[in-house]
């Protein structure tokens, strides 16, 4: 017994199988002639010769169909069998499999672009290798409710030095660098990494190297590491680009590498230098300076929680230290800890992607249940058809593969169509998504992709074919072959069978509406929300001067003096500023500060507020209301009085009772002046219409500061503010005193304020448009399955309509009952509906902003619409039955 | 006749393959037909061939490549299916002769000397 030869010779013999039935009937055949032959020479008449061949040969068709058992696979005969026989019913009915087709084209194809989507932002962000295993560290100050903030130095290298924890640690801090190899200034996107950094997301370098740790020291730092995209973009993909000189901020840098295409972390990046700390960075006295982006990559074998407990340890031995602040930090509730890289990366976008992946799942099943619908509509059809199968001895497993191989079929065929919807919706997505939502993703069908959408193609048909199929096996033949639909009890088992399904489409639009309808609603309020200032008619540009040229605030403040000057008297500039960090971007600068009368104790975390840096016409530019006092003046300057002025919150929460002008603060970051508040002004959302930091903010003259700031943003005012886009004028004057201050240096970013804030209602709108369509799509097709059902019933009842008109019953009797039908069937649904919604709108609560998750009002507008949908998609089946000649019905079945 | 008839299906099927290697290689390439009478006749009619498992049974032997098959033209220039046994045919011929030796050899002993046997000590 050799079962690998026979197994070989049974699959040779499995398409052949036509050729072959005809050889054996000819072997067959001529044993048979040979045998009545032999009779006949025993003296037998011709006719009993053959006849009693036969007779001594057996059972001819038995052994014809044990020949043919065991000659090859009957199972897979049978399925090739089955799937032709399908296809020639399906050609037979090309209505029909047209609409199951294209719903589910649709269900799959939207489902397999949302979670290709979701894949890539939430599980397989492009470039990064086990992204599972990368975790970034951060720090907290719990009294203060401030967390998500980034890492000092030390601790990056306390960090980095836990070799049996983490394999690779890397450090990271974005800064600017002008391009200015070519004629006009371009700024790129730029990181500062130290020289473990594109390990730990084990990406590798397509041309050249990376950095070595030799080059991440303060004098050996001048060369730089392209990414993909920059390198096609402005080198144009050569090859010999390693090693060339190219000038960035006026200093000479070397290429000394590429990255491959798909690594852009933090994207969006152009080029990578080294982060280049001097040895005082890792003193202990920067041990609380904080801005450092620190990843780490875990060892194999080292779990999440482990890393996160040795953090602690790492804490701890922070407040055991004799650091300058330890002790203050461990009142604030300071520690560090460390989240998986996936979330850190997803952020805010998680949740929102999990909706809308709930969403499309949604879609998904009611296409589904519109097939089922369908595919049972089409099976009072062919009743009568598997009744006579199952009668002539067809068993129930062989009826029920039969049918299940049509919705797999089908289901196939929808699954190639919905790749086809796939790529064009992810094309589609990823032009109309916001930018910062989908940056580094690419619409790619890779085979993941592509087994997913098989998955789901093969789930679909089982969930749309397993209820037509089971249902259809179980009809008692004698039952079905007897006559007309309407008086079987198959035919009444399958009719309710499609209003269950019905009325679950209708319970999942429901769903779906009332959640597209929150949304809604919560967007509309947002919009309405007051930042606490007035973007309209602002025109807003970034900038940064390079600290070779800058080196420190006076010089700075010089620069900004002449800007500003240049800028107010420009036409059409009815005000001009400066400030850092600019409003309503998602930069933060926070610290410490005192408040005279008030030094901490020692278990006294201190006061915290947002610093903000800014030219005395910040506050008139911006619309910012002043409530006390006053703000600054032309005459402050270095050598006068330091002054500052606090918002509204950082008042209520200082100085509940008393007037704050005239008390004075002192910043607890070591410089020693003593700032005396002279005004109080309205507070600012930082950067979220949705969520405020509740912390106040003090405002400093930029004038008046030491340092040199990174960048600043500069903001020039229009006179009209009424029309949108009035601020468009002033950008060329913006862009034109920037260059007669200082020729050398780009600005970018350079935009109305107004697009600012709305584009951080991007994503929101994003999501909004997406479960609208979805919402929309939903109510659409729960609609057209009720009317399939409705009409279904009205042509089943013809008969009793008929006998019913002819005994009296007026038209609008009978177009009651019929639209009577189709509303209970969609009551039913939204009551369901209503009792999912219970269930899942838990989860949409932190995305919604002022609106309830059970806003009557809203499930109350979601009900209506789908009732009107209903009755309009009863009404033209009612139409029908009203128009029922009676005599007509009476005669016919 | 009915002691002749030897029972169907069962027995014959297993020694089926044994007569018909056994036909072959003494006979040389023979068609279906061919081999059921073959093995009538050298039964002397004391094996009644079931014909219609002659074929399923040539079929597996094929397909353990015991023998292998060809078509071409009989006596009467007919077409026909012909059957020849292989090397490894031959091999499974040897193969199953021994089985059936060992196998006579164990029943004769129990039909032979029972009682002197028998009588022996049983440990």
């Amino acid at each position: 017994m050799s079962w690998p030869r026979v197994f070989a010779a049974r699959m040779r013999c499995l398409f052949l199988r036509s050729r072959l039935d005809g050889e054996l009937e000819d072997e067959l055949r001529f044993h048979l002639e040979m045998q009545a032959e032999d009779n006949a020479r025993k003296g037998m008449q011709p006719r009993e010769a053959r006849y009693a061949a036969m007779l001594q040969f057996g059972g001819i068709e038995s052994t014809k169909e044990e020949y043919r058992e065991r000659r090859s696979f009957t199972m897979i005969e049978t399925f090739f069998r089955d799937i032709r026989y399908a296809g020639r019913t399906l050609r037979n009915s090309p209505g029909f499999a047209a609409v199951v087709i294209a719903s589910l084209a649709l269900g799959i194809g939207a489902t397999t672009a949302i979670f290709g989507l979701a894949d890539q932002i939430l599980l397989h962000p492009t470039g990064i290798v086990r992204p599972d295993r990368i975790v970034a560290l951060q720090e907290k100050y719990e009294k203060f409710n401030l967390k998500d903030i980034p890492l000092s130095a030390p601790n990056f290298a306390d960090v980095r030095d836990s070799r049996a924890i983490f394999a690779h640690a890397g450090a990271m801090r974005v800064i600017d660098l002008n391009f200015t190899g070519g004629d006009v200034p371009q700024r790129l996107r730029a990181a500062a990494v130290s020289s473990e950094w594109f390990d730990v997301f084990g990406a590798k370098p397509v041309l050249g190297r990376v950095f070595s740790p030799e080059e991440d020291r303060p004098n050996a730092n001048r060369v730089v590491v392209l990414s993909h995209a920059a390198w096609v973009r402005l080198f144009g993909a050569d090859p010999t680009v390693a090693g060339r000189k190219i000038e960035l901020n006026r200093q000479p840098y070397r290429i000394i590498g590429v990255m491959a295409a798909g690594f852009d972390w933090p994207n969006p990046t152009d080029i990578w230098v080294p982060l280049a700390l001097p040895p005082p960075a890792f003193a202990q006295t920067n041990r609380f300076n904080e801005n450092l982006v620190v990843v780490a990559l875990r060892r194999p074998g080292v779990s999440f929680a482990r890393a996160n407990s040795w953090l602690g340890v790492l804490t701890a031995r922070v407040f055991n230290s004799r650091t300058p602040g330890a002790s203050a930090a461990k009142n604030a509730g300071y520690a560090m800890y460390c989240v998986p890289f996936l979330d850190f990366n997803a952020g805010d976008t998680k949740k929102p992607v999990l909706i809308l992946l709930g969403g499309v799942v949604l879609v998904l099943l009611i296409a589904c249940s519109n097939c089922a619908g369908l595919t049972l509509a089409r099976a009072s059809k062919r009743a009568q058809e598997m009744a006579l199968r199952g009668a002539l001895g067809a068993s129930r497993a062989r009826l029920v593969g039969q049918t299940l191989t049509e919705s797999l079929l089908l289901a196939c065929a929808g699954a190639v169509a919905g790749l086809a919807v796939a790529w064009g919706a992810t094309f589609l997505l990823l032009r109309l998504a916001p930018r910062d939502v989908v940056s580094g993703i690419d619409a790619r069908l890779n085979i993941p992709m592509l087994a997913f959408t098989a998955a789901v193609a093969l789930v679909s048909g089982i969930v749309f074919g397993i209820a037509p199929a089971w249902h259809l096996s179980r009809i008692d033949p004698h039952d079905a072959l007897k006559g007309s639909e309407r008086s079987t009890t198959a035919g009444t088992a399958r009719q309710r069978l499609r209003s269950i399904v019905v009325v679950a489409e209708t319970a999942l639009a429901l769903i779906l509406l009332a959640g597209a309808g929150l949304f809604l609603r919560s967007f509309e309020q947002l919009q309405n929300v007051n930042p606490g200032f007035d973007p309209r008619g602002v025109m807003a540009a970034t900038f940064s001067l390079p600290q070779s040229r800058y080196p420190d605030g006076a010089a700075q403040s010089l620069f900004y003096r002449s800007l500003l000057d240049r800028l107010a008297a420009a036409r059409g500039v009815a005000a001009a500023a400066v400030g850092f960090p600019g409003p309503f971007c998602d930069c933060l600068d926070a610290g410490g500060f005192v408040l005279e009368g008030h030094e901490p104790g020692p278990g006294d975390p201190g006061s915290h507020a947002d610093r903000r840096y800014v030219t005395p016409e910040y506050f008139r530019a911006l619309a910012i209301p002043l409530k006390r006092g006053q703000t600054f003046t032309e005459t402050d300057r270095l050598e006068t009085r330091p002054v500052a002025v606090v918002d509204e919150e950082l008042a209520r929460h200082y100085w509940p009772a008393e007037n704050p002008i005239g008390k004075r603060i002192r910043l607890t970051d070591g410089t020693k002046d003593w700032y005396t508040v002279v005004g109080v002004v309205g507070h600012v959302l930082s950067s979220d219409l949705a969520a405020d930091s509740g912390r106040g903010s003090i405002y400093f003259d930029l004038y008046q500061i030491r340092a040199a700031l990174p960048n600043a943003w500069i903001i020039a005012k229009t006179p009209v503010t009424k029309t949108p886009g009035s601020s468009a004028s002033i950008a060329g004057a913006i862009r034109e005193a920037v260059r007669s201050a200082d020729p050398a240096e780009p600005l970018y970013n350079l935009g109305p304020l107004e697009d600012r804030v709305s584009e951080s209602l991007a994503p929101r709108r994003f999501v909004l448009r997406l479960l609208g369509f979805f919402a929309i799509t939903a109510l659409f097709m729960a609609a057209l399955g009720l009317y399939g059902v409705v009409s279904y019933s009205v042509s089943l009842r013809t008969r009793e309509i008929g006998i019913r008109m002819a005994l009296g019953a007026g038209k609008g009797s009978v177009l009651r009952t019929v639209l009577y039908q189709g509303l209970r069937l969609t009551a039913i649904g939204v009551a369901a509906g209503l009792a999912g919604s219970l269930l899942t709108n838990r989860v949409l609560k932190s995305q919604l902003f002022e609106v309830s998750a059970f806003d009557p009002l809203i499930f109350a507008s979601a009900a209506a619409a789908l009732l009107a949908a209903a009755a309009f998609a009863s009404y033209l089946p009612a139409r029908r039955a009203v128009r029922v000649d009676p005599m007509g019905a009476l005669r016919s079945e | 006749m009915e002691n002749s008839r030897a029972p169907k299906a069962d027995v014959l099927q297993g020694t089926l393959v044994l007569l018909v290697l056994r036909t072959l290689e003494a006979l040389g390439p023979l068609h279906g037909y061919g081999i059921a009478r073959r093995i009538e006749q050298i039964s002397e009619e004391l094996l009644q061939l079931n014909q219609g498992t002659l074929y399923p049974a040539l079929l597996r032997m094929e397909q353990e490549g015991w023998i292998t098959s060809e078509w071409g033209p009989s006596e009467k220039n007919r077409k026909a299916k012909f059957y020849s046994i292989s090397p490894s045919g031959r091999k499974q011929l040897a193969r199953e002769t021994r089985d059936w030796e060992r196998m006579r050899s164990t029943i004769d002993r129990f039909l032979g000397s029972m009682p002197e046997t028998l009588m022996k000590e049983i440990p």
